[in-house]
């Protein structure tokens, strides 16, 4: 193992996929001689050069666009969208082309492309900071990951830049500062693979991305008071690892979800409802953003956000 | 004297950065306002320059190790033949100034 910055975890996948097979390409903003907003993509376009690492104009529906054409022309680019925000812009090649074009064509067309995004609040207020993961959830035909470690972002990445359809990437801001290891060997993660990240027999929280940190933290806390929490972290929202969960939460008999998004129709909605299905007499609860936009205040985005302490009250509430 | 250099800080949303580059071995001394080493984080450098004179004695973080914030890089003292502490005593902060770039 060797310990890297989350960034360096990106740009070693990106490296050793463009290495070996010619047809992986990247199309984003400042992500050429500039290296990417978070320095994710240091180093590939001196390697690979403008026309393999391409910077592209502030235009996320053409460049996502772009990204399916090539894709359906026999190319695998990675389209990077800054802020997850901006993927709205996108939805409408995503949804309606790179999810659709196999079924559509009965077989004839694939789109292998990732769309790699940046998600979270970190003072940059309403249109910078959402979450819209659980958005993509639903759309047939789409995978969705979002690593909550270096190691996790690089073999979701692998498998994302091998896989024969459409992927969304999801990363956090708050992710980027946050070394970690990273095995030497070259290795992947698979999708549909949640990671158990702490045992415990009292309960079951559930979550995925920065969220799996605060999680841990509410883990700590509630240890010190003499409850026990398995914290699970799906790794992939689709597919999505029911089974891990539900293993779990049969055990523990709570299962609380904990997401930065939205609850309504959100990850913990989802992932609950199918719980509920495997383990009947379950005790659930989600922990979600409040149902307001995130502010550019801190006082206001904090009160916004999930953070430990709520975590912890509400798997003590489902406990007493 | 004996002085420890330690992770500057606070610095956003840093806890923990790597070690770039030593301006010096040991047995050099620093005149105040000198670079004495650089510090990487996930986005920018750390440079971190002597408040006060001081020879390095001893580098425990070679360049590409981790450390967190607060914790010891080197071993500085006043002159260049004063006796090293045990490696698990720590000596007085050493005084230095930090810019993130």
């Amino acid at each position: 193992m060797r310990k890297v910055f989350f960034r360096e975890a990106i740009a070693r996948a990106l490296r050793e996929e463009m290495e070996c097979d010619a047809s992986v390409i990247v199309l984003g903003q400042d992500i050429g001689r500039y290296g990417g907003a978070y320095k994710e993509f240091a180093g590939l376009f001196d390697r690979f050069g403008p026309a393999r690492v391409r910077d592209t104009p502030v235009a996320e529906s053409s460049m996502v666009g772009l990204g399916v054409g090539a894709a359906a022309a026999g190319l695998r680019p990675l389209v990077a969208i800054t802020y997850m925000d901006f993927l709205m812009l996108g939805l409408d090649a995503l949804v309606n082309y790179a999810a659709k074009a196999r079924y559509k064509t009965g077989g004839q067309l694939r789109v292998p492309m990732v769309v790699k995004t940046t998600a979270g609040a970190r003072g940059q207020g309403v249109a910078h900071s959402q979450c819209i993961e659980a958005w993509a959830m639903s759309v047939p035909g789409l995978a969705v990951v979002a690593p909550s470690t270096p190691a996790d972002a690089y073999g979701l990445l692998k498998t994302s830049l091998r896989h024969d359809g459409p992927v969304l990437f999801v990363d956090h801001k708050r992710l980027f500062p946050v070394p970690g290891n990273v095995p030497l060997e070259e290795t992947s993660v698979p999708f549909g693979k949640a990671n158990v990240l702490r045992s415990g027999n009292d309960a079951t929280v559930v979550t995925h991305g920065y969220m799996c940190r605060v999680a841990l933290e509410a883990a700590e806390l509630l240890a010190a008071s003499g409850a026990s929490c398995e914290v699970v972290d799906l790794r992939s929202l689709a597919p999505l690892d029911v089974a891990t969960v539900a293993a779990s939460a049969a055990r523990t008999g709570v299962l609380v979800t904990v997401e930065e998004g939205q609850s309504v129709c959100g990850v913990g909605t989802e992932v609950a409802f199918r719980v509920r299905d495997e383990v009947p007499a379950l005790r659930v609860a989600r922990v979600a953003a409040a149902p307001a936009p995130v502010s550019s205040n801190p006082v206001l985005e904090k009160a916004c956000l999930p953070d430990a302490l709520r975590v912890a009250e509400t798997v003590r509430r489902l406990l007493s | 004297m004996i002085y420890q250099l330690s992770v500057p800080g606070p610095i956003e949303d840093v806890e923990e950065l790597r070690v770039l580059e030593w301006h010096g071995e040991a047995g050099r001394q620093f005149a105040k306002g000198e670079m004495i080493v650089e510090l990487e984080t996930h986005k920018a450098v750390v440079e971190v320059r002597a408040a006060q004179p001081g020879v390095l004695r001893r580098i425990l973080c070679p360049p590409g190790e981790w450390q967190t914030l607060g914790r010891p890089l080197a071993i500085f003292s006043d002159s260049a033949d004063e006796s090293l502490p045990a490696p698990d005593e720590s000596g007085a902060a050493l005084a230095v100034d930090f810019e993130v770039t």
